[in-house]
């Protein structure tokens, strides 16, 4: 009886907390942000607050009866030591501090919590936690800068100098207390307890980082748990702590002078602050980068350090940081990369954020990681390189600022000498140095940068990014030799797609110097050999790759305003024998197409020799492959025509092989080189079959082509479509297609409705097999069997039931007999009653 | 009939036969998948998305738009009726009442017996201990009764309360099977003579009746030829107690079906099956008099095809039905039902007894135009489930089927080509909701061979009716596109059977509208010189790529695989250059393929295929140069396309070209090595 008593004690006795409005509730913004921003963080904390600390309670009041009125006893002896200690803050006091936290309640609204059985319960939780954490070290010191903390703002830490002596001794019986209670408690609320208590501390911090700035230790040391969901957990929320904490500036270390200095209070206590967020930051860092190299944490730690790197890139440690991510950036785990490589751009894409040296930083980081690996990584590692941006502009202004600086300073030595003013002119000193000054304290403050310097980091940059390309140019040229099995896709040299690409991309930028260095390596990686009419067999490039080498070779010459003085005849030659190389499913049609573009459609005039070895062998290509394939042929060699209108006579019979036959007399379609393949004597007969192909925009264009024969030089067919073969390409190509809505078929009438009896599928032959018939004997030994199975089934159950019937007659007289005994016993019964 | 008989047979060999039950269930496979509900039937055949009746609404005809293409699922099959109809002749049981005059013998037939050793069956030993068992028993029972004879008087009350107990448990049940075929004996006025028919009175019968068919005794014949027919029906009935002897039943069977198509000619006097006359004569006095004498022979026919287990019997049973086929368009759902009974047996599989009911079908419906639709989408949605398995034993099945419902559906070339355009409307909306997700669940949705069969089906019915229908052309191009967007999104080198299969049906199509199109480009891959990783092998593997979508895994770089990819491509590329080996452009059309061929024969390494390979680029370079030569006397331009057109007219007429003759050679070797497989 007595014992429920104290039960009811426990549980009662608490002072409530003043009962407030939901008005009377601020909530701030931040506040619901962060539970925006971070659903699940905020959801936990409403799921598992109330029913923990409940759990608690109720577990507590339920074993330990004398234990719990112990503590209660020793929790109203502290109050009221407190209250002895600080009467001029009674009315603060009233408030738990834990309670400052919000909850979320299951129907979503925030509410501040405010019974103190519950914060006190937590409260002691957290010293039960932090003890255990620190074993040995400091278990009372852990408790004792727990209240510390998390004590209200207004408290100085004079006060709890002078209350935590007084509190030691107590402590350690509590301790010793809480350890027993602690061992009662199952794996399962510990995980809840921990969980509450992370999410506690994690909502103090973003509620007011700079006093609770100390929890960040506790939650690190919480990320050292053995409970690897606790790990995963303590992880993700100082994430969402460091994201919302970190302050937008760099913080610098303190130079020995700095801190010999005497300084103020408030200067002291951001430093402190600093100090504490810079080394745990570091900590943390650390924690994860040890983390991602565990499995089981992989991915939780490349989510954190991608979502770090793009909230903070301009903070201390960037450089471990961008490590790790760089590194990640070839990871087998697709997820992982696909992380990574969404930072990096984002870092590109917002140079804003860090004044554009993390951009160079992870460049130069990802060059080095090519060169350790040889080039053997994820394609998506240099694919990256590709969002970069460059300011086009930048070199341009620079030279017109040299322009003009001299002109403008002309005019000031002119105005100089009309006007010598002395006083004015001092003044003006004045006033440009005043001016000076204030632009180079805002430029530090800003984040924008001036152009020099912008230009000297792009200018890094380029060069990070050119050597990366280069070098895994090298490398494709070098090991084209022997096959190497790599894991990656892209065959043997996975980075080259991408480089080309990137190379392509940014031709305008490359420097005149690396020009014809980069074409002969092309030239090289095209295939091209001096030797004519070999194709090494060995050549581990494939004939998409070898068609991108011409395809960046052009665009590198001609976005260099083509004043570059390299022949590129053996990028067309190349060209010329890569169509014959050309399958359908093996390769890129897409490349194939842009190849023809690049080279042929968007090119000045050919020479004619060349242009009619190229019309002849396109109009054999459209031939061979598909309809988008030939479109994009068609195409090309319809611009040539028109380029090129002596080779109209190829569009026509001219008798004797026409006027303009050249050195080679008789066509080799199979000529290496387009200058002795004679193809202007030929004839394009394959425009006549074209012209029956199935796809009638291909017979279009074939028609198109071969009404130029009728034409002027000078005049050109009527336009079809103004796509260029890469256009034509896509817009034929069978994705494409099955991606158009289905044309409905049209149901006619036909002209014979009805057909008569002659066959039309079935061959005679077959015809004439369905009317040989069985033998006479076969045919009566089957029907006689049939007969014979048929009356066999009927005989069979016509014995079945008789069978039946007769038996179930003899088990009828076991019945019958039965009965009759009955009926003799109930007439001698009968007769003993009468008797009776 | 056929259902309740199947569940009877089936019923009773549960019951009883442990040992005649494998034997029966050989006998009647066939019955389980009739007595199944249809849908149910398709459904349980290996389906490939289950849900078989929403499928069946979704592939409504008018399913084009494209809300519907969104719900599309794998179903192609057409909408069937499943309207049970009931008709003209299920009214009366095709009993005949019979002249008594007729000479009845009643001998005894000892020989019967001993022919009926003979042929000895499962059932007969278990009969005869049954036989000494129930004699064992009587005695028993007769023992008792004799020792009590009380007992006699309680087993006679007994026995009647059971007879009327099980009277009406028979009710129920027999309501429940048929309804329809109880009036055996019930109110007919002239019940049937239940006497034993003998060998000789058979024929005796049949003696008069081939003298002269009007002689009293057709009646009954036929009457004999229903009993026989409906032997075994029922254990109990009339019609078993009658027919004791196997040559009887051969003797009636043989008679009938063999006389009764000239006898009834006789009968009506028409000399041919001419159905303008057998209407005309529909009223006549004479139809009347023979009317019930065909329509029960026909209806006894029926019962005697869904009776029927042995595919031979049944093939000569069709070819001597066909003669008659002219009296079933008198009776139009009876013509439906043995309709549905011959299509079951088209798609049986055995070759000739799928064709001799195709020839059968196809009598009856150019007789009876009405009961097209039935045989087309029953045909059709029966060639679905039958081809959704090849091996190397049913292709020839399949190909025969195939060419049989192309005929069916070449009948009326306007209605099916708008039953064509549905279903390729369904290919094609398929395989764009395969292109959007590109999934692997998906792609099996085109990578089967239902899916392959019916594109199949299609390119063959486009290429037999090209000539006659314009909406045929309009079909061709969207079929031309299926096949590219097959190849398309199934590439690879472990689907090159399937990609030799699309050229060989773009050949095919091309052949008959002449349009020009790049086949060669589908099967470059093959052309491909690859090394070959296997070991050699002692035993060789069989690759047939007859019947098969795609090569396992294990043998891609087998040898015997690579031949074989090696060999069908030539064939393909011979049909290709065939084509167009008369065409002025010629030379180029060939260009890039025997590059391709040379490198591949210098470079391979499987001696076999030197010498094809040879005689191809051989082949190909003769009629090269050969056109080549031709062209340069001419003076026309490409695009004069009169004169294109006539180039080389004369010896594409005459067609001893030398490429000509290989491709034959070619392609008869092809189907020679298709005979070797089967």
């Amino acid at each position: 009886m007595g014992k429920s008593s104290k039960k009811n004690k426990v549980i009662l006795a608490p002072p409530l907390p003043p009962e407030l409005d939901d008005d009377e509730i601020v909530v701030s913004e931040d506040d619901f942000d962060f539970v925006k921003e971070n659903p699940e963080h905020a959801c936990s904390i409403a799921r598992q607050d109330i029913k923990a600390f409940d759990k608690f309670v109720t577990r507590v009041a339920d074993h330990d009866d004398e234990k719990v009125e112990l503590l209660y006893e020793e929790r109203e002896r502290k109050r009221r030591a407190a209250a002895a200690l600080k009467p001029r803050n009674d009315d603060e006091l009233e408030v738990d501090p834990v309670d400052a936290l919000p909850v979320k309640t299951l129907d979503g609204n925030v509410v501040y919590n405010r019974p103190a059985k519950k914060a006190r319960s937590g409260d002691e939780a957290n010293g039960v936690k932090s003890r255990s954490q620190d074993k040995g070290a400091g278990a009372t010191q852990g408790s004792q800068k727990e209240p510390k903390g998390r004590s209200n703002k207004k408290e100085d830490s004079k006060l709890q100098n002078v209350q935590s002596p007084t509190e030691v001794p107590k402590e350690n019986l509590h301790s010793v207390v809480l350890e027993e209670v602690k061992e009662e408690l199952s794996s399962d609320e510990l995980f809840e307890k921990k969980k509450a208590q992370l999410a506690e501390l994690g909502m103090a911090l973003l509620e007011d980082p700079e006093s609770n700035i100390r929890s960040l230790n506790d939650l690190l040391i919480l990320c050292n748990d053995m409970d690897q969901k606790i790990v995963q957990l303590g992880i993700m929320s100082l994430l969402a702590v460091f994201r919302d904490i970190i302050p937008s500036y760099r913080i610098r270390q303190l130079t020995e002078k700095e801190l010999a200095v005497e300084v103020s209070k408030e200067v002291k206590k951001t430093r402190y602050y600093e100090y504490t967020l810079i080394r745990s930051y570091k900590a943390y860092l650390q924690k994860l980068i040890a983390l991602e190299k565990q499995p089981y944490f992989y991915l939780v730690a490349v989510r954190c350090l991608c979502s770090l790197l793009d909230a903070a890139p301009h903070f201390n440690f960037r450089e471990s940081l961008l490590a790790s991510v760089v590194k990640n950036l070839s990871s087998s785990n697709d997820v992982a990369r696909k992380l990574c490589c969404e930072a990096i751009r984002s870092l590109f894409r917002n140079e804003g954020k860090h004044r554009g040296e993390a951009t160079i930083e992870s460049v130069r980081l990802i060059a080095a990681h090519v060169k350790l690996h040889d080039c053997q990584l994820h394609p998506d590692s240099i694919e990256v390189c590709l969002s970069l941006k460059f300011d086009e502009d930048l070199g341009k202004d620079d030279s017109k600022e040299d322009k003009l600086k001299p002109k403008k300073n002309k005019r000031y030595q002119n105005r100089d000498v009309t006007k010598p003013s002395e006083k004015k002119k001092i003044k003006k000193e004045m006033l440009s140095k005043a001016r000076q000054e204030v632009r180079a304290d805002l430029r530090a403050v800003s984040f924008t940068l001036d152009p020099k310097e912008k230009k000297m980091i792009q200018r890094e940059t380029l060069a990070a990014l050119f050597e990366t390309y280069f070098r895994i140019l090298k490398h494709s040229m070098n090991t084209s030799r022997y096959k190497t099995t790599s894991v990656f896709p892209g065959g043997s040299h996975p980075l080259l797609a991408p480089c080309l690409e990137g190379l392509g991309k940014f031709s305008h930028l490359i420097d005149l110097d690396f020009m014809s260095e980069l074409i002969a390596c092309l030239k090289k990686l095209s295939g091209y050999t001096d030797h004519q009419g070999e194709i090494l067999p060995d050549n581990a490039l494939s004939v998409s790759e070898r068609l991108q080498c011409c395809i960046v070779a052009f665009k590198v010459w001609r976005s260099n305003l083509e004043a570059l003085n390299v022949d590129l005849q053996d990028f067309f030659v190349q060209l010329y024998n890569l169509i014959l190389e050309y399958r359908p499913d093996r390769d890129h049609g897409e490349v194939l197409a842009d190849a023809l573009k690049t080279l042929l459609w968007e090119g000045k005039q050919q020479d004619m020799l060349r242009a009619a070895a190229f019309i002849k062998r396109l109009a054999t290509f459209a031939l061979s492959f598909g309809s988008a394939e030939a479109i994009s042929a068609l195409i090309t060699l319809k611009h040539l025509l028109q380029k090129n209108t002596k080779c109209r006579n190829m569009l026509e019979n001219d008798a004797g092989g026409g006027s303009l036959s050249s050195l080679v007399a008789k066509y080799a379609p199979e000529a290496k080189d387009p200058y002795l393949s004679g193809a202007l004597a030929t004839v394009l007969w394959e425009l006549s079959l074209l012209q029956k192909h199935y796809d009638p925009s291909v017979s279009g264009m074939a028609s198109n082509v071969l009404s130029m024969a009728n034409l002027n030089a000078t005049q050109n067919p009527v336009q079809l479509s103004s796509a260029n073969p890469l256009e034509a390409y896509n817009d034929l190509s069978m994705g494409r297609e099955l991606s158009k809505p289905a044309g409905k078929v049209l149901t006619l009438k036909c002209k014979r409705k009805r057909r008569s009896k002659e066959f039309v599928a079935l061959s005679p032959d077959v015809l004439r097999k369905a009317d040989c018939t069985v033998g006479e004997d076969e045919l009566r030994e089957k029907l006689q069997s049939h007969f014979a199975v048929l009356r066999g089934i009927s005989e069979n159950e016509r014995l079945r039931t008789e069978l039946n019937h007769t038996l179930s007659s003899i088990n009828m007289y076991k019945e019958y007999k039965k009965q009759k005994k009955q009926s003799k016993k109930s007439r001698i019964g009968r007769k003993k009653v009468t008797r009776a | 009939m056929a259902k309740k008989l199947g569940k009877k047979a089936r019923k009773f060999a549960n019951k009883h036969l442990q040992g005649g039950a494998k034997r029966s269930r050989k006998l009647r496979s066939q019955f389980n998948r009739r007595t199944r509900k249809d849908g149910k039937g398709r459904e349980d055949g290996g389906r490939l998305d289950g849900d078989g009746d929403e499928e069946m609404r979704r592939s409504e005809p008018t399913m084009n738009t494209q809300e519907d293409v969104a719900t599309l699922a794998n179903s192609l099959e057409f909408p069937e009726d499943e309207n049970e109809f009931d008709g003209d002749l299920s009214d009366s049981d095709g009993y005949l009442s019979e002249d008594p005059e007729c000479p009845h013998y009643s001998d005894s037939e000892d020989g019967d017996v001993v022919k009926d050793c003979i042929v000895k069956d499962g059932l007969d030993g278990q009969n005869n201990e049954m036989n000494l068992a129930v004699k064992k028993q009587k005695k028993k029972l007769k023992k008792l009764l004799d020792k009590d004879p009380e007992f006699a008087n309680f087993l006679g009350k007994w026995e009647s309360e059971l007879v009327s107990h099980e009277s009406d448990e028979d009710s129920d049940e027999q309501d429940e099977m048929d309804s329809g075929d109880d009036g055996v004996d019930a109110g007919d006025k002239n019940p049937p003579s239940d006497k034993i028919l003998t060998s000789k009175t058979i024929s005796e019968w049949c003696q008069l009746v081939s003298k002269d068919p009007k002689a009293p005794a057709l009646r009954n014949l036929l009457n004999a030829f229903r009993d026989a027919c409906r032997f075994g029906l029922h254990s109990n009935s009339l019609s078993t107690q009658r027919l004791q002897s196997t040559e009887v039943f051969y003797q009636i069977i043989t008679f009938i079906l063999s006389e009764a198509d000239n006898i009834f000619r006789s009968l009506l006097d028409i000399p041919d099956d001419d159905k303008g006359k057998l209407m005309n004569l529909r009223n006549g006095q004479k139809w009347q008099d023979v009317e019930p004498l065909i329509k029960s022979y026909l209806r006894n026919c029926l019962d005697l095809l869904s009776q029927l287990t042995d595919n031979q019997i049944l093939t000569n049973v069709l070819t001597r039905l066909r003669a008659s086929a002219v009296y079933f368009s008198a009776y139009p759902s009876t013509s439906r039902r043995l309709l549905k009974i011959l299509v079951h047996f088209w798609a049986s599989g055995d070759q000739s007894l799928s064709l001799s009911s195709f020839l059968m079908i196809r009598e009856v419906v150019s007789l009876l135009p009405d009961c097209l639709d039935l045989c087309l989408t029953k045909g059709y949605n029966t060639y679905l489930s039958s081809s959704k398995l090849v091996d190397n034993r049913n292709i020839k099945n399949i190909d025969l089927f195939m060419n049989c419902l192309v005929e069916l559906y070449s009948l009326d070339v306007q209605k099916s080509s708008e039953r064509a355009a549905t279903s390729v409307g369904q290919l094609s909306a398929i395989l764009r909701q395969v292109s959007k997700s590109k999934e692997k669940e998906d792609l099996l949705k085109i990578d089967n061979w239902q899916y392959i069969n019916c594109i199949n089906l299609w390119v063959r019915f486009i290429c037999v009716n090209y000539k006659d229908c314009h909406n045929v052309h309009s079909l061709l191009s969207s079929v031309a596109q299926i096949i590219r967007g097959v190849a398309y999104l199934l590439p690879g080198m472990r689907y090159l059977p399937l990609r030799l299969k699309l050229a060989q049906m773009l050949n095919e199509l091309l052949n008959c509208n002449q349009m020009f199109f790049p086949v060669p480009s589908l099967i470059f891959g093959c052309l491909e010189f690859r090394e070959i990783f296997q070991k050699e092998q002692t035993e060789k593997t069989n690759i047939h790529f007859s019947s098969l979508l795609k090569v396992p895994r294990n043998l891609l770089k087998s040898r015997d695989f690579q031949e074989q990819c090696i060999l069908s491509a030539i064939e393909v590329l011979s049909a290709h250059f065939a084509q167009w080996s008369y065409h002025v452009a010629f030379p180029e059309v060939a260009t890039i393929p025997l590059i391709l061929l040379k490198r591949l024969h210098e470079q391979t390494t499987i001696d076999s295929l030197h010498r094809p390979l040879k005689r191809l680029i051989d082949q190909v370079s003769e009629n090269r140069d050969f056109v080549q030569r031709k062209r340069e006397v001419v003076s026309f331009s490409p695009n004069d396309m009169s004169s294109v057109e006539s180039f080389l007219e004369d010896e594409k007429m005459s067609g001893n070209a030398s490429f000509t003759q290989y491709y034959e050679s070619v392609s008869k070797n092809r189907q020679s090595r298709g005979r070797k497989f089967v």
